[in-house]
């Protein structure tokens, strides 16, 4: 029989403190929830490191301790139990910051959506978190790419999400069988939901669902094409912004930290680039003032549309259609040219 | 005295040492201590008991040496509840641990699962007698090589830009090679890579590229979720399962690196599902390859099938009922989140139940007999 006079003992989610009575031999073990006596012996202590000093044990547990999960600890003859209650006030919830793209209007063959968060999210079972509803509120069954590894950034704050390929794409058994997720129109309202199931690597939840509304259109087939972008090139002698006017609504993730720009064809120009007016205006803004000289914008072949399209090929073509603008094997540059006199 | 201690001296040095390369010139680089495991996207046991890691969060993969496991035996292996038990051991809510993959030494027959916890950690779990015990990683015998992409890899060195992510979806290990299956999280891209082992500072990269013509017309770039190296007839390919449902073969001798390789679609396995897991199984005249995925039952697709369809998908189907590739049979397995064969003939499953029950557990063998 264990008694129930409590060990004098602290915690937080890293670790136990328990203050030892030095003439008995230690047996110090944790379990989760609230385990009796009878249920101890069937049931697996949790795993973690047990140190010794002097006056005390130190019990640091392989992952941290949950958040409103009970706990028994056993110490010797003594049973006892603990909660890690909410964390404190001071401490800011998750939420979504951003939604990538952002335009509410936009191609039924959308490829890609990017989340970003506050605080970085539990990567568990993470897709299982995000829905796509229709109009009336329905969940769209099959319509995001069930990955089982998360596809996030590595500060764990963005996450990548894909709408099932197969249903995108022209001519595939699933787009054919089940239609392709979104609606060029008709019923084409939907929302992006993310679920307050949703935690952060700390356990804490998001207060209330988010949910973002948009509308989609005709699917887009083309390539973007930079020789029809604009572009307003920066004052000479200042840190003024290079901006350029894509024309359409570019994909988050493959655009930024995909272009440079080089002077003179040598010298790279250090600086941010940033995206705005719902991803269709890119903006470079240098930390040295820009001289005279030429330059070069260089583009990555794979900066893609939001339907997947790159600047080297389209998302979906017809067999032997020849879409690579390297197909040929050639080394196609894509660059826009300035001059600051 | 002093010449003769010294000579036997030098005499045992030399002759150890030629015993650990003769024994194992695979792990003559490895090296003990902390090889920085911060994720187990995909785990495949290579020979001598090298556990392949591939770990995206740290852009590397990992080789560990667990080959001083003890043999043992797993044939009646049965853990119910095995996201309680995990649960319990971590002091987590069931809800915050996920099972990425499990892996069978077929030396010894040691399970091995990978876990993820929702703060981050990951947690290597060795099956013991029917419950679990922890893999420390932070002191091993270990080499690695890293998982950086190419292009990015420049752009961090010349611009010091932020890397692009590269998840493993799979990780194999075939003749002296380790070959890996990604997805990217910028670009829509399939890359496939091949890479020396022992590393080496080689690495080739490639994309494998499909028609994928199941009644169309269009190809694509999708990624592969899942893939097996197996032998048909007598040469050695790439058996791909793609994340929408094509089941392709590659010749491994065409894939060169930097090209786009089209391969063979040879089965589809159902809209709406995406394969999880691909492992050959049997003997020399009963021989299978069964599929784990994520929306149908356990497949088994017989060896002798696939060697005798010549054909590829690509030729649209124009008539009603036509077949579709190679074919196969859906067993009485559903939910089958994770395989692994174990022995040469038997498999092993982590499959959740019809009464919602997570078990750890054979597969019967009767069912590829």
């Amino acid at each position: 029989m264990l008694a129930q006079t409590s060990p004098d003992f602290t915690f937080d989610q890293t670790q136990i403190v328990l203050y030892r009575d030095t003439n008995k031999i230690d047996d110090f073990k944790i379990y989760r929830g609230q385990i009796t006596e009878s249920d101890l012996s069937t049931t697996n202590p949790i795993l973690g490191e047990i140190r010794e000093e002097d006056k005390r044990l130190h019990f640091f547990p392989l992952v941290p301790f949950t958040y409103n999960q009970e706990y028994t600890i056993v110490y010797e003859n003594i049973i006892d139990y603990f909660i890690i209650k909410t964390p404190p006030k001071s401490y800011k919830p998750l939420k979504v910051e951003a939604i990538y793209p952002s335009s509410k209007i936009l191609p039924s063959n959308i490829l890609k959506w990017y989340i970003q968060f506050s605080n970085p999210i539990s990567e568990v079972f993470v897709y299982n978190h995000i829905r796509f509803l229709n109009a009336v509120g329905d969940t769209i069954p099959r319509s995001i790419l069930p990955l089982e590894n998360a596809l996030i950034s590595d500060n764990g704050k963005l996450l990548t999400v894909w709408i099932e390929p197969g249903r995108q794409k022209r001519g595939l058994i699933p787009n054919t069988k089940l239609g392709p997720v979104f609606n060029k129109d008709g019923f084409n309202k939907y929302s992006l939901v993310v679920l307050k199931t949703l935690e952060d690597q700390n356990g804490v939840g998001m207060k209330k669902d988010f949910m973002h509304s948009f509308q989609t259109t005709i699917a887009d087939r083309n390539k973007p094409t930079i020789n029809s972008w604009n572009l307003i090139p920066p004052k000479i002698n200042s840190t003024s912004s290079l901006i350029i006017d894509c024309n359409e609504s570019l994909d988050y993730g493959s655009t930024l930290n995909n272009i440079s720009i080089l002077h003179n064809k040598e010298n790279e120009i250090q600086g941010t680039w940033k995206l705005s007016d719902h991803e269709t205006i890119l903006e470079f803004t240098p930390i040295y003032p820009w001289k005279k000289g030429i330059y070069h914008i260089v583009f990555s072949p794979k900066i893609e549309d939001l339907a997947g399209n790159s600047l080297e090929r389209l998302f979906d073509h017809k067999i032997n259609e020849l879409t690579d603008d390297n197909s040929s094997n050639s080394i196609y540059e894509y660059k826009i040219q300035f001059i600051l006199k | 005295m002093k010449t003769y201690l010294t000579s036997t001296i030098l005499s045992i040095f030399l002759f150890s040492t030629f015993t650990i390369q003769a024994n194992s010139s695979l792990k003559s680089d490895f090296k003990t201590g902390d090889p920085g495991i911060t994720s187990i996207n995909s785990m495949f046991f290579g020979p001598e008991g090298i556990l392949f890691i591939g770990d995206s969060k740290s852009a590397q993969i990992v080789a560990v040496d667990l080959s001083k496991h003890a043999k043992t035996d797993n044939s009646k292996v049965k853990i119910n509840q095995l996201d309680n038990l995990i649960a319990d051991m971590l002091g987590s809510k069931v809800d915050q641990i996920q099972i990425t993959d499990m892996a069978v030494n077929p030396e010894n027959n040691n399970i091995y699962l990978s876990i993820l916890h929702s703060s981050g950690k990951v947690v290597l779990l060795r099956v013991d007698n029917n419950t679990l015990k922890v893999v420390p990683l932070d002191n091993v015998s270990f080499s690695k090589t890293t998982l950086l992409d190419p292009v990015a890899k420049e752009a961090k060195d010349k611009r010091g830009r932020e890397l692009r992510k590269w998840a493993v979806a799979d990780i194999k290990y075939s003749s002296g090679k380790v070959l890996l299956s990604g997805l990217s999280n910028k670009e829509f891209a399939s890359t496939f890579r091949s890479i020396d082992f022992p590393f080496s500072k080689e690495q080739n990269y490639s994309s494998l590229e499909i028609y994928h013509a199941a009644h169309g017309k269009y190809e694509t770039h999708a990624p592969i979720k899942t893939f097996i190296p197996t032998k048909i007839k007598g040469n050695t390919h790439i058996v791909a399962g793609y994340t929408c449902t094509p089941l392709v073969v590659f010749p491994i001798n065409e894939i060169k690196p930097g090209k786009h390789n089209k391969g063979r679609t040879v089965a589809e396995l159902g809209s709406g599902n995406s394969p999880v897991d691909i492992i050959e199984i049997g003997s020399e005249d009963k021989h299978y390859l069964l599929i784990a995925n994520n929306n149908r039952p356990l497949m088994k697709m017989d060896f002798k099938d696939l060697e005798a369809y010549e054909d590829s998908l690509t030729t649209p189907v124009t008539k009603k009922g036509a077949a579709e590739g190679v074919s196969y049979v859906n067993l009485p397995f559903v939910n089958v989140q994770q395989l692994d064969k174990y022995g040469d003939t038997d498999f092993l499953m982590v499959q959740r139940e019809s009464n919602g029950n997570l078990a750890l557990k054979m597969g019967s063998s009767w069912w590829v007999k």
